[in-house]
């Protein structure tokens, strides 16, 4: 063998200057064009199919290529889209949608009811496994058929009368029912497309979408790009195209948006340091969300089965200071419904009040924290977390003379520890899927998976159902009021935190971007400051 | 060679069963499943998932499914990306990982035989001294501070790259190098060190005494002898460059595989961890009979039998 140690470098080298000589000439020319709009998703939707997706990424995606029955108006009730007007009769155990005739999907065909029945049916179907197919158990039929009870899908009460009438059967009235049709699992379905093509039906060939935007190009992992639709029955958008990158670090996404390559960027691509940098900067914005976070306490555990240490850990955490630890824009709660859904009321709850949570510790048994047993707190493994469990802990060993072990974990193993086994205190959030408070306050009825509290109490229970039935909404609002004051002041289970917000920044050059407090990305009316 | 190369083809596949069977049995004892979730789902709900993936079959009839599967090519559904195979994922990530890790290595080797090299035939000089300080610094910056250094200096202040953005023009010459770095040190220090110790040898004095001109001892006769613990290394290290990295990736958004030896576990997608666990071994197995195979060519001493 001849060995040319200088030819083989050569061969080496050279390629790579030349690479590097071309990148150099690659001078960074991302300005607003007020054509194509760019945004960080920050990772891969897991899922375009709105039945099977999960995540807030994947409905950020879909929320820009469908529209449903409804959508919500800036108040959060639903208003009519694809649904021209609805009448809610039976006393509501019966709604009909009437849907309008120019809505069309991306190959041209009009939208029809059958649509949607196709695409709830399948849904519920068993074989479908969609995680969220209990959004609808309220229809008749719907869990029976989802459980494997029932097999025929015609004995579900969801069927298309005629081409623009869907009817709905209810098991009972549910006043939040209407607030599904805003929700992207709710979105109709083309049959063909999905039968013809399988699970590869949501790729940019073989999707058929009746949104604003049109899926022109996915590459995994790396970028989406959708294009305005031209027939979209309420108008083409302002921008042409929409570049949706999947950049996950944090600083390079904020490199991105300042190198002029980002027009957009939510609090998953704002690093929290840069936060207070960044407020000042045109075209940010904290955004309150349909979000609270909370601590719960293992009520069947001591020392928490007693509600006098309960109601004392609740009354010595200093609430108002949280907010301006995180700086996110949070805003602090006692109560657990969140600021700016119905049924928000910050009169409930308990205050922050160190020598009445002294007192009931006191005559707990625990005087200035004696004798009280080694009790941790846990938490999944993220700095935000860490810094407010960090600060509560302060606030009851300063007020309580109790000292909480904390610990962190890594997200699965904090969910099946929550799932098997709470410690005596917990750290969990929640968001809303719909604007409404049920979301919410179902929360921790007895029977709800998500009670990791393990608390009981049938007053709850019924109050909540008899809200969930509840036509007048005034008389829900009273109810839901009742539920909270049990929740937050009587039983104490849960310790409301705060809810709350997310950092937003966006491109002065652009206006029109709709970000609203379920974490919805809205792009069909965003438009170049130049263009009126 | 033909029966070598049998041999060594049926170890490397026995060496994927033990991999998978290991990688299949230990993901099934991490505490969490891949359908846990802050939203806990009614039981029924969630036994209709379990149905859909078989997950509610018994342990040894799930693993006897799995290994079916890829004996039929089959790496199964990614729990994760609830459209898309674990073969499709690997399709759409390999490559901008291959490409990232063989421009790194090229990189690396670029720059590091000339520097062992030199750092041996100037040894104890400032030349020696300057390439040892350059592979310490190489191999002690981690790369997640690397990366972020090069974007503020060419993204940020210079303007030559951007940031990110996969497939544009130079878009792999930052990553590369932050990848290549860590090798490139490495390379150096073995190259130069196995140089100093054939630079000893007798052959090399009776090359220079007959009047050999000392390039040509260095490049010819030094640098061949010296080259088999650099090609040793130079299997794990391909297999671990092109498999992808997880901080490379994640820094500079690079749509590759190396992000799901992480993501993958943490979202307990069992199929997608076990399908780039075996594409990585494959790799693996496939680079050190490639060295071996190199190893004949480089030393004629070396015979594979």
């Amino acid at each position: 063998m001849t060995f040319s140690f200088g030819k083989s470098l050569c061969r080496l080298i050279l390629p790579l200057v030349f690479l590097l000589v071309v990148a150099a000439c690659n001078r960074n020319s991302g300005s607003a064009d007020g054509k194509t709009f760019r945004v960080n998703l920050g990772t891969e939707p897991p899922s375009l199919d709105w039945s099977l997706a999960t995540d807030h990424v994947s409905f950020n995606v879909i929320a820009n290529l469908m529209v449903g029955l409804a959508e919500f108006d800036k108040t959060l009730k639903p208003a009519p889209v694809i649904a021209k007007s609805w009448d809610v009769v039976d006393g509501g155990k019966r709604i009909i949608f009437h849907l309008r005739e120019d809505a069309t999907w991306s190959d041209g065909k009009k939208v029809v009811a059958g649509d949607f029945e196709f695409s709830w049916k399948r849904l519920l179907d068993p074989k479908t496994a969609s995680e969220y197919s209990y959004t609808l158990f309220d229809i008749v039929n719907a869990e029976e058929y989802n459980h494997g009870k029932i097999t025929d899908d015609k004995e579900v009460g969801v069927s298309a009368l005629d081409d623009t009438t869907l009817e709905v059967r209810l098991k009972n009235p549910a006043p939040y029912f209407l607030s599904l049709m805003t929700f992207e699992v709710t979105f109709p379905q083309r049959r063909d497309a999905v039968e013809k093509y399988g699970s590869k039906w949501t790729e940019p060939d073989n999707i058929v979408t009746n949104g604003p935007f049109l899926l022109s190009s996915w590459k995994h992992e790396n970028e989406i790009r959708l294009k305005a639709n031209p027939n979209f029955f309420l108008g083409k958008p302002a921008i042409d195209n929409v570049e949706m990158m999947m950049v996950n670090e944090m600083t390079t996404a904020l490199a991105l948006y300042e190198q002029g390559q980002l027009d957009f960027l939510d609090n998953h691509s704002i690093p929290i340091l840069e936060k207070p940098r960044l407020a000042k900067a045109q075209g940010f914005q904290h955004v309150p969300q349909l979000r609270g976070e909370y601590y719960g306490f293992a009520v069947n555990k001591k020392p928490f089965d007693d509600v006098r240490v309960r109601k004392a850990f609740a009354m010595a955490i200093d609430r108002n200071f949280l907010p301006s630890l995180l700086r996110g824009g949070e805003q602090a709660a006692t109560s657990w419904i969140p600021p700016g859904m119905l049924a928000y009321n910050a009169k409930i709850g308990l205050p922050y009040n160190p020598p009445e949570a002294r007192r009931l510790l006191r005559e707990a048994g625990y005087p200035e924290g004696k004798g009280f047993p080694a009790v941790t707190l846990i938490y999944n493994t993220l700095d935000d977390k860490k810094t407010v469990a960090e600060a509560v802990q302060g606030m009851w060993k300063r007020n309580l003379g109790v000292l909480v072990r904390l610990e962190n974990l890594e997200w699965k193993v904090y969910l099946k520890r929550l799932q098997n086994d709470p410690p005596a205190i917990f750290r969990a959030g929640w968001g809303a899927d719909y604007p409404d408070p049920d979301n919410f306050i179902k929360l921790f009825a007895s029977y709800s998976p998500q009670n990791y509290s393990r608390w009981k109490n049938s007053r709850y229970d019924q109050l909540l159902e008899q809200a969930a039935r509840e036509m007048n909404e005034q008389k829900r609002v009273r109810l839901y009021n009742d539920a909270q004051k049990i929740l937050c002041e009587v039983d104490v289970p849960i310790v409301p935190l705060f809810s709350t917000s997310e950092s937003t920044l966006l491109n002065p050059h652009y206006t029109g971007l709709e970000y609203n407090s379920m974490g919805r990305l809205v792009l069909r009316n965003v438009k170049a400051r130049s263009e009126k | 060679m033909a029966p070598f190369l049998i041999k060594r083809l049926l170890h490397g596949v026995a060496v994927l069963w033990v991999v998978a069977t290991l990688t299949f049995a230990l993901l099934r004892l991490l505490p969490g499943g891949p359908f846990d979730r802050d939203r806990r789902l009614p039981p029924e709900v969630m036994a209709n998932i379990e149905a859909k993936y078989h997950l509610n079959e018994p342990f040894l009839a799930q693993y006897a499914r799995y290994i079916r599967g890829i004996a039929a090519g089959d790496l199964g559904p990614s729990y994760k990306y609830i459209d898309r195979t674990v073969a499709d994922v690997v399709r759409d990530t390999l490559p901008p990982s291959m490409f990232l890790g063989i421009f790194a290595l090229a990189l690396a080797l670029a720059v590091s035989l000339p520097l062992g090299v030199a750092a041996a035939a100037w040894h104890d000089r400032w030349i020696d001294r300057a390439c040892t300080t350059m592979a310490t610094l190489g191999i002690s910056l981690p790369n997640f501070i690397l990366g972020a250094v090069l974007i503020w200096i060419f993204s940020l202040k210079l303007g030559w790259f951007q940031a990110a953005r996969w497939g544009s023009p130079g878009s792999a010459v930052l990553p590369a190098i932050t990848l290549g770095a860590m090798p490139c040190a490495q390379l150096t220090y073995l190259l130069r060190s196995s140089m100093l110790e054939t630079l000893g040898e007798d052959f090399i004095r009776t090359a220079r005494a007959k009047g050999v001109r000392e390039a040509l001892v260095l490049f010819k006769h030094a640098l061949r002898n010296s080259l088999i613990p650099v090609l040793t290394l130079l299997g794990p290290l391909f297999a671990i460059l092109v498999a992808g990295s997880f901080v490379i990736e994640y820094v500079f958004a690079i749509p590759g595989m190396g992000r799901f030896f992480i993501t993958a576990v943490t979202d307990r997608d069992y199929p997608l961890v076990m399908g780039v666990t075996l594409v990585y071994t494959a790799i693996l197995v496939c680079a050190n009979l490639a060295v071996d195979m190199l190893y004949s060519v480089v030393d004629p001493r070396v015979r594979t039998r």
